[in-house]
């Protein structure tokens, strides 16, 4: 078979997965390429094989196992919870390198003790990375965790528009600042073009009155009724757009903000960092802290030292149906991922499960993995 | 030794077309049958002038087929991946003048801004059940403004290779990617143009294909040519 793993990852991983209770499965390399550009977004359609069947729907080459093995799960109605495993190429076009080269990994779906499955994913991607010869001392493993990030803007009271607009932004550093750099100037400029009568129904928050002069808006222009967004949503939103722009925050939420997302240290100490700033603003961080403790002994337990992990809280994902962990492991200095993983409670209903199931898993990059450790990455 | 150039072979961009190279000395005099591709090119020699369709331009420049092309711009950055690297703009031109914009519905008097639209897209499917829709034959130009400079992942691109501006009301899109000169179709349409929301000026353009090497004689030509437009 072509598409096999070079024999040594294929063994020590394969005895490492079953061993950690995972059911190895198998996916088609063409994949119908909707659901990828579904869940991942658009920005996916450049980086996939795309192409078109016959009857003209979207195929691509398999981009990762995630989506496969979820669907698989969901087309099964297999019972919960259960751990999928696989290991196989993946196709992605870049700008240099091969388009092909293999993942290995386990999808945990369904354990409804969450610190305990999020502590199993790193401690088994390690295990992965530590089967494949990489040794642990020369790596960098950073975890970033979403659902601590939304408790905290949850804490400081912001507007749920500044909440939400945060939220898009976490993981991508870069936007994450502009966002918070217009908060701290105010929005108000987006206002100008506001019919002045809108503005004002909007800020007497009459909001019938506003969703009867917005559905006459939309009939003149044709737009479907019930096809798209409602008449009453928009009214809605322009009345928490307004107040959310006319509000002035004053400073000190966007410090602590800054504060909490500098926080990058060993995941061992974070706990008590989280805490000290916290207590300094009498804020409730609620269940998350819980939580991120809670897991932090689970990860102890699975044998995860967490003085060899750092904490950055400012680290995420920005793909929406990422949810909580994140986590990454690279050889220090080398800005290559060899392994990345994650908690992606949303995906499951995004692909047609009735019910939410939490998720988390990881991938290994085996090519990677094999050029970082002198063995042969390529197709054997 | 030659060089090719090609131009669009219809409709006022011909016209212009023509009218730019003759600015530049070059003489360009279709076949009398008007159904030819063919011209007669003078006060260049070693140029050969081919009347191509706008689109079919751009993506012969990026393969390399031919050497120069007059098009839009917004066909070579939404033909050519990497255009920066494959093409290079010899001149803007100065007529053909159009922006590709996002647009929205004027009834959704809440969104004015990418920032609002951002939003709007993000609780979108919690809301509805599906990705916010947008019309556009421009998927790679609306990838890159939505995503790289405004982080937005959460939409779904409909494919739309005519009266785009009607998506909206026909239910096939919630808003659109287009192209406009003067905006009133959009208005017509019961539509308007974000704030933020140009993503490309677009004129029509020299542009030069960097995909093969010339040899010497005809790289001199090329330049020749080039700076004539200077």
């Amino acid at each position: 078979m072509s598409d096999t793993a070079p024999a040594p990852f294929q063994t020590a991983l394969g005895a490492l997965f079953e061993a950690r209770g995972a059911r190895r499965v198998h996916a088609p390399i063409i994949q119908p390429a909707d659901p990828y550009l579904d869940t991942a977004g658009e920005a996916l359609r450049r980086r996939i094989f795309l192409t078109r069947g016959e009857a003209g729907e979207h195929l691509c080459l398999r981009p990762d196992f995630t989506i496969p093995v979820c669907l698989g799960h969901v087309g099964a109605g297999e019972a919960l919870p259960r751990r999928y495993s696989y290991c196989g190429l993946v196709f992605r076009q870049r700008p240099s390198g091969p388009g092909e080269f293999f993942q290995a990994g386990i999808e945990d779906l369904g354990e409804a003790n969450r610190a305990t499955a999020d502590a199993r994913a790193l401690a088994d991607a390690l295990a992965g990375l530590a089967a494949c010869g990489v040794d642990p001392a020369g790596l960098d493993i950073v975890l970033g965790d979403q659902g601590l990030f939304e408790a905290f803007l949850k804490a400081l009271g912001l507007p749920d528009g500044w909440q939400r607009r945060l939220v898009r932004t976490f993981g991508h550093d870069g936007l994450l600042d502009a966002a918070l750099n217009a908060l701290a100037t105010g929005g108000a400029g987006t206002l100008e073009r506001l019919d002045p009568e809108l503005a004002d129904l909007a800020r007497r928050r009459e909001e019938g009155a506003l969703t009867r002069t917005i559905r006459t808006r939309m009939e003149e222009a044709g737009l479907p009724p019930h096809a798209g967004r409602s008449p009453g949503e928009v009214a809605v939103r322009l009345i928490e757009k307004l107040a959310v722009a006319e509000a002035r925050l004053d400073d000190a939420p966007l410090s602590l903000l800054r504060q909490f997302l500098a926080i990058d240290c060993p995941l061992g100490e974070a706990g008590d960092r989280l805490r000290g700033l916290a207590e300094s603003a009498d804020l409730d961080l609620g269940r998350a802290a819980v939580f991120f403790e809670t897991r932090n002994l689970a990860l102890r337990a699975a044998g995860v030292d967490l003085s060899s992990v750092r904490y950055r809280a400012a680290f995420g994902r920005p793909i929406d149906y990422y949810t909580g962990l994140v986590f990454e492991a690279r050889q220090k200095g080398s800005d290559e991922t060899l392994a990345g993983g994650g908690r992606y409670d949303r995906l499951l209903t995004m692909l047609g499960a009735a019910a939410p199931i939490p998720a988390v898993g990881f991938a290994l990059w085996l090519d990677r993995i094999g050029a970082a450790t002198g063995q042969a990455g390529e197709k054997s | 030794m030659t060089v090719s150039l090609a131009i669009p072979s219809k409709g006022r961009l011909n016209e212009k077309a023509i009218a730019a190279l003759a600015g530049a000395g070059i003489g360009v005099a279709t076949a009398e049958n008007a159904r030819s591709y063919r011209t007669v090119v003078s006060g260049a020699p070693g140029l050969e002038v081919l009347l191509l369709s706008a689109s079919e331009i751009a993506r012969e420049l990026r393969d390399g087929a031919i050497d120069f092309g007059i098009t839009g711009e917004d066909l070579v950055r939404e033909t050519i991946a990497e255009p920066d690297s494959a093409v290079e703009i010899v001149a803007r031109l100065g007529f053909g003048h159009a922006d590709v914009v996002v647009a929205v519905p004027d009834a959704w008097v809440d969104v004015e801004t990418m920032e609002d639209l951002s939003d709007v897209a993000g609780s979108y499917r919690a809301r509805h059940g599906r990705r916010l829709r947008i019309a556009t034959k421009y998927w790679r130009l609306t990838q890159s403004f939505f995503t790289r400079l405004h982080g937005i992942q959460s939409y779904r691109i409909v494919e739309s290779l005519g009266a785009t501006e009607g998506a909206p009301a026909a239910g096939s899109a919630d808003i659109i990617v287009d192209i406009t000169s003067t905006g009133s179709t959009l208005t017509a349409n019961h539509l308007k143009i974000l704030t933020d929301g140009v993503i490309l000026k677009s004129e029509a353009c020299l542009v030069r294909s960097k995909t093969v090497e010339r040899d010497a004689e005809d790289a001199a030509l090329m330049a020749e040519l080039a700076a004539r437009f200077g």
